[in-house]
């Protein structure tokens, strides 16, 4: 230990103890942010990335909007989606009745048993879709079939379910625990209407992203209520952008009753839904690397600091047989010590903070993982900014303990 | 004697560039994340209408499902809307000075015989009093009257935004536009506004840009015009015509009531219960009494409409202002003793100590108002690179370039606290550099 020269260093900076108290307390903050930071971003980012079980690559959302008062809907929409599978590159053309994850959509309860005993209600995202939407969601059906053409219902003015319906895995994993393939079996909604599952989908998300349902989907076969209509356009692989410029050609005149709202890409829905979690990470990352930096200067400026002013004890004792290796160390290990004591501050910092965000947030409370590598993380920094310095001090030369200034 | 410490100031931070360009650095980053933090928790969480919080009052009733709670979370607190039916009979009342029922509505506006292409505006139905309940400004004309709500008449307020578009801005009180088709005639222009958050409506979003149409509420049962807000239900209701879903324990309308005084506040806070208390003996509902009358700031929080992620941003941006001052007194400190020799030789040739503190004080002053002006120029810049990442759309940004919109308040109070607190942070190392005793300076000399 004796080589370490501990107590001597640990005097020398007892006598200059403002602003070494003033890093360590800038080292404390900076722990108590960075660990924290680091966990609420990954959050986000595994948030942000869950599979939603759609070909979301290249998916296409048209709205159009009939105002004229002899509005055709029905004529409308046959002739869209007509005109929209025309195009070259299209997969698959389909009407639909909300956007998933959009953040705005139906959603209902169910039964597996009928009667008003509404505890075993299990709630869904419910769709009205056509005979082309599996196809254009680009969803992969893990059991039974797609609806036939002939059992697309016609529009109904009121909100309505159907006598049957392709449902998700978790979805009909929380109406029938104890049935692994509950393909024809018969479920319920409010009002006591049977609905018989015909195809199981592997996997898919519905409109809200910050619902824990968000996987269970409803598709019923139905076209929706005029005179706003909704197509879901699905291109072969790369062809979005063209296929879009080509919808936007083809279908924006085609009808002087209505309006072509918009034509986009399904990227921006979903980059909207997450647009608040996805700017959270991109402040809350650039903030605390601004903050580490700062604090890293703040490092380096006092080790810079104590060299500059022990010049002449430096070169004494340079001059009585320290070797640079010696005097490298000496700042080395003063500045460790600085940031040790700031890390162990900023330990119960970074504890309370986590508390208060888990509570906050009602996550789970911090994984002691992220305060190890904090801990680590604001060593390194804190040997990094002081190592010019130090090196610095040692390039100094012996003679200067011999000058009178 | 102040301009003689000015030119030594200038004259010591010239002596040191790195250090001193580091010191104005760190205070400017720490006022530029706070100016940015606050700007975004004001857009956020301020109350846009703070002048009227005694009077207002979002008027809520509990007529929800008997077995279970609206919000999970805050059990309790009744559903934000109401249902049609209960609107109407509360809207009868004559107790509130203004009382307004409304929903937010999707509307197609044209122009006969005027090349402009039809477009989808968003759409108030709402009642008379909507303008002067919550002082919007009017640019021309005004809004219509009761006989307009009930009849309903075809007219329509529209927003200077759409004017602009239409009209090329012109007073277009008198002349007519198409609603889905319909015929309304322009009664009223609203002045730009921009309440943030829209207090008023926080089911979607409450950094949406208000409204540009403002239809007469009556319009609702004659076009048969559902919400484009939110819609909510508990009661499984066999709906098969819009009359149904008007008479349903559906909830989709908004409502708020202005009452000057206390005692007008007590009346109508009976005349709810007792309308609550009437239908409940009338066999409807099982959920005991639970009627409230809600202040604007009140609301906002039941609402949640400060997000629990703007909270943790505000305390980031104070964590990062107290870590870039304790940096600059740092870097002050060490600065200033590494002129102790200099400030020796003053002391010895008669400088007082508080002459000493004086001159120090006014180095602080120089580095925190160079700080604050590079401080703001960043903030102004940072809230640039804020917007590019709120705005999806080029063309549908406006809820968020106001988020951009600097607000002056919040500017000058980010500025005052750095201001102070960097001159606070250079208290010590002033005082400090004061105290010394100028012969232990003068000896190695």
């Amino acid at each position: 230990m004796t080589a370490w020269n501990i107590r001597p260093i640990a005097s020398a900076l007892w006598r200059n103890r403002t602003g070494a108290m003033l890093v360590a307390f800038q080292i404390a903050i900076g722990l108590a942010v960075l660990v924290n930071a680091v966990y609420v971003v990954k959050q986000r980012v595994e948030k942000i990335g869950r599979p939603t079980g759609m070909d979301t690559a290249n998916m296409i959302w048209v709205s159009s909007s009939g105002f004229a008062k002899d509005f055709d809907h029905d004529a409308a929409w046959r002739a869209d989606l007509a005109a929209i599978r025309e195009i070259p590159g299209v997969k698959a053309a389909s009407m639909i009745s909300n956007i998933p994850l959009s953040g705005g959509g139906s959603s209902s309860g169910f039964e597996p048993k009928p009667g008003q005993d509404t505890t075993e209600s299990v709630p869904a995202n419910t769709y009205l879709v056509d005979e082309h939407a599996i196809a254009a969601l680009g969803v992969t059906l893990a059991a039974g079939r797609n609806f036939e053409a002939s059992e697309i219902l016609p529009p109904i003015e009121t909100f309505d379910s159907a006598p049957q319906a392709i449902v998700t895995k978790a979805f009909a994993k929380g109406l029938f625990p104890d049935d692994p393939n509950p393909i024809g079996k018969t479920f319920y909604d409010g009002l006591d209407k049977p609905i018989a599952i015909v195809g199981i989908i592997e996997h898919m998300h519905g409109a809200w992203v910050g619902w824990d349902k968000l996987d269970h989907v409803v598709l019923f076969p139905r076209i929706d209520n005029g005179p706003g209509s909704l197509y879901l356009v699905r291109s072969e692989p790369g062809r979005r952008d063209a296929v879009m410029r080509e919808i936007e050609a083809k279908l924006g005149d085609s009808n002087p009753d209505r309006l072509l709202r918009w034509v986009r890409p399904f990227d921006y829905f979903i980059n909207q839904s997450y647009l608040d979690d996805r700017n959270m990470a991109i402040f809350l990352a650039s903030v605390t690397s601004a903050l580490l930096a700062i604090t890293a200067l703040g490092i380096f400026g006092l080790a810079t600091f104590n060299v500059s002013t022990r010049i002449r004890q430096i070169g004494t004792r340079r001059a009585v047989g320290a070797r640079r290796m010696d005097i490298v160390r000496h700042f080395l290990v003063e500045n460790w010590m600085v940031t040790t004591a700031g890390v162990v501050a900023g330990c119960g910092g970074a504890l309370a903070v986590g508390y208060w965000i888990s509570t906050k947030y009602e996550l789970p409370r911090l994984d002691l993982y992220y305060l190890v590598g904090g801990v680590l993380a604001i060593w390194l920094i804190g040997l990094a900014a002081a190592l010019q310095p130090a090196r610095r001090a040692s390039t100094i030369s012996p003679a200067v303990a011999s000058r009178t200034v | 004697m102040f301009g003689y410490y000015l030119e030594l100031a200038f004259r010591n931070l010239k002596r040191n560039p790195g250090l001193t360009a580091l010191m104005i650095g760190a205070v400017a980053l720490g006022i530029a994340v706070c100016v940015v933090s606050m700007t975004m928790y004001r857009a956020m969480s301020g109350n846009p209408i703070w002048w009227k919080n005694d009077v207002l009052y979002a008027v809520t009733m509990d007529f929800w499902d008997p077995d279970e709670d609206y919000f999970d979370s805050k059990p309790g607190l009744p559903p934000q809307q109401l249902t049609y039916n209960d609107a109407l009979a509360v809207y009868a009342s004559d107790i509130p000075k203004r009382k307004v029922i409304m929903h937010k509505a999707v509307g197609i506006v044209s122009v006969d015989g005027q090349q402009v292409k039809p477009e989808r505006v968003l759409t108030r139905v709402t009642t008379k009093d909507f303008f002067a309940a919550f002082d919007v400004p009017m640019q021309y004309g005004g809004t219509w009257t009761d006989a307009a709500d009930t009849g309903p008449e075809p007219v329509v307020v529209i927003s200077r935004k759409i004017n602009d578009k239409l009209f090329a801005g012109a007073n277009s009180v008198g002349r007519h536009i198409r609603w889905n088709d319909n015929e309304f005639r322009i009664v009223g222009v609203r002045e730009n506004w921009m309440p943030l958050p829209t207090f008023y409506d926080v089911n979607n979003g409450s950094l949406e840009e208000p409204e540009d149409v403002y239809i007469p509420f009556g319009w609702n049962a004659a076009l048969e015009i559902y919400s484009a807000g939110n819609t909510n239900g508990w009661k499984p209701e066999d709906i098969k015509t819009y009359r149904d879903f008007l008479n349903s324990e559906n909830i989709w309308i908004q409502m708020w009531v202005e009452l000057p005084d206390a005692q007008s506040h007590d009346r109508f806070k009976a005349f709810l219960d007792n309308y609550a208390t009437q239908q409940k003996s009338g066999g409807r509902h099982a959920r005991k009494l639970n009627n409230r009358l809600t202040r604007p700031d009140q609301w906002l929080v039941d609402n949640e409409v400060v997000g629990n992620d703007d909270r943790v941003l505000v305390g980031l941006a104070f964590a990062f202002l107290a870590v870039c001052l304790l940096n600059t007194v740092g870097l002050l400190l060490a600065k200033f003793l590494n002129g102790a020799p200099v400030t020796g030789v003053r002391r010895a040739l008669g400088a007082s100590r508080r002459q000493i503190f004086m001159q120090h004080l006014v180095e602080v002053g120089v580095v925190s108002t160079l700080g604050a002006a590079l401080g703001l120029a960043l903030g102004a810049v940072l809230l640039m690179g804020l917007r590019a990442l709120y705005t999806m759309d080029p063309n549908d940004a406006a809820g968020t370039q106001a988020l951009a919109q600097v607000d002056m308040t919040s500017v000058v109070t980010a500025l005052a606290l750095a201001f102070f607190a960097t001159i606070a942070a250079g208290l010590y190392p002033a005082w400090r550099i004061g105290r010394i005793p100028p012969a232990s300076y003068l000896k190695a000399q």
